[in-house]
């Protein structure tokens, strides 16, 4: 790869590139990713897509929350189960809402933590309308004793 | 915060990056390709596991294999430690802080909440250095970020202290000694042919030059495992990533080799190599211009029979021209 190719600017995904420099050396230069350059808009219409489908498929009760989450944060069942320290069938059990709504609170905050959401947001979604979403914002913070406590912050965000 | 005189540089990938930084810190003058060359650092596997949402491949060795392999081959010597209690994981932490030493840990990247939302995927096998640290947060040198960062402390702490898949069980390390005298001659070609070896001769199906040719013939079959056709470009722009975005310096470290190549010709003199160096450039182009076509077609769902061939094919293509480029590489150091 020539130096010129590697000349994308794009500030949110800079990374190091090896490229043939004029002089015929070959040597390091910062530069970006041009997927992120050329195509983010295009993944987070996807992420948004998918967002709307399984929320949509959670309503139905064909899905679990725990599934929700495993496909938008993209995560094996082998590696979600390891880290939630169960053996994988069950967690295959604990996609449907079948399994689902028998497991405990204290199974839930687990899924919570490795999906790090307060526990309260397996069962509740809050929706900012899209008229809105560049006004609000909503954060989270956990009760500082009560790790089943959380405080949903909704406020508008500042010019 | 107290902070440790530690030069931040952004590299290519973060264990080679790590490696180097802490070797430069400690006197040790060589570049990341060289760590990553003589290190084997190139390579290539396409792997089926649950431990993935989908079928994937790698283009590097193992993790850990780049200072394992460094400390094997430069002869340097490093402290590494990993906890099964994790309060003494952080004290180590901390009071390695305070004698004033870098240290690298490794790290779930997930939490690393300095870099962009989108691109925090749970990977517990990312490397950074922790260089200094105050009441509640750390100060770190990530290879991915332009500069040093504070990372909140229990970030921090989940980041090294998290299970799953290869969980980093705060793992840490840092380089105790360098030797006066090290035949870098030995290193370099030692490390090739290890590199060489692996591509063409390990009897698994799936790992070198043959995993090039089972992802190349798996790829043809993705539609069959993805949910619907958003899910399986996602998947095809995904090579893109695994290519140029996590870490590789473009090419899928193709592009790194090629730099190590270049400099490990001048360092023992050998032309013979600088002929090589040229054509793994060559070959890392072929390689980003598959990046190219798969994010294109995948953004464009152009994703039908006939194209998912073509790209097959693309793939292919490289096992071959490895093939030949790595049976050649290994016959002129052995």
């Amino acid at each position: 790869m020539k130096e010129k190719e590697a000349q994308i600017k794009h500030d949110l995904h800079p990374l190091v590139l090896y490229v043939e420099k004029e002089d015929g050396t070959y040597g390091r230069v910062e530069s970006a990713s041009f997927l992120s350059k050329n195509y983010l808009d295009d993944y987070f219409e996807k992420v948004r897509k998918w967002d709307a489908e399984l929320k949509e498929k959670l309503d139905k009760g064909e899905i679990s929350p725990v599934y929700y989450y495993m496909v938008m944060l993209e995560m094996g069942q082998g590696d979600l189960a390891s880290r939630v320290g169960i053996p994988k069938w069950k967690l295959k059990k604990h996609l449907k809402m079948k399994a689902f709504e028998k497991i405990s609170l204290c199974m839930l905050k687990r899924y919570a933590d490795v999906f790090d959401v307060p526990v309260s947001n397996l069962l509740h979604f809050t929706v900012i309308k899209e008229k809105d979403q560049n006004k609000l914002s909503i954060t989270y913070q956990k009760a500082s004793n009560n790790p089943y406590i959380s405080l949903s912050i909704i406020e508008t965000i500042e010019e | 915060m107290k902070e440790i005189d530690f030069e931040h540089k952004m590299a290519a990938h973060c264990e080679s990056g790590t490696v180097t930084a802490l070797l430069n810190h400690s006197g040790l003058e060589i570049t990341e390709p060289m760590v990553f060359g003589i290190a084997s650092g190139i390579f290539f596997g396409y792997f089926e596991s649950s431990n993935f949402s989908f079928p994937m491949f790698i283009v590097r060795n193992k993790p850990g294999s780049i200072r394992k392999n460094i400390i094997k081959r430069l002869g340097v010597s490093f402290y590494t430690k990993d906890f099964r209690n994790q309060e003494k994981g952080i004290e180590e932490l901390d009071r390695l802080l305070t004698e004033g030493r870098p240290v690298a840990i490794q790290v779930d990247f997930y939490y690393m909440n300095y870099m962009p939302e989108h691109l925090r995927t749970h990977i517990n096998v990312h490397f950074i250095n922790v260089i200094g640290k105050n009441e509640e947060s750390y100060l770190v040198s990530d290879s991915y970020y332009k500069e040093k960062a504070q990372l909140k402390a229990d970030l921090l702490h989940k980041a090294r202290f998290v299970g799953g898949h290869m969980a980093p069980k705060g793992f840490l390390f840092y380089p105790v000694s360098i030797p006066e005298h090290i035949d870098f001659e030995k290193a370099i070609r030692k490390g090739i042919k290890k590199a060489a070896h692996d591509m063409t001769k390990l009897p698994v199906p799936f790992v070198g030059v043959k995993g090039i040719r089972k992802f190349a013939k798996k790829v043809t079959g993705w539609p069959d495992l993805a949910r619907d056709i958003d899910h399986l470009s996602h998947e095809i722009m995904k090579i893109n990533v695994f290519l140029e975005d996590q870490g590789t310096g473009g090419a899928g470290f193709r592009f790194l080799y090629a730099t190590f190549l270049q400099q490990a010709a001048q360092k023992i003199n050998d032309t013979q190599l600088e002929g090589m160096s040229r054509r793994m450039m060559a070959i890392g182009d072929d390689w980003r211009n598959i990046s190219y076509f798969a994010a294109k077609i995948g953004k464009n769902r152009d994703l039908g029979e006939e194209r998912l061939n073509e790209l097959s094919q693309m793939i292919y293509a490289m096992a071959d021209k490895e093939q030949d480029f790595f049976t050649e590489l290994y016959k002129m150091v052995k």
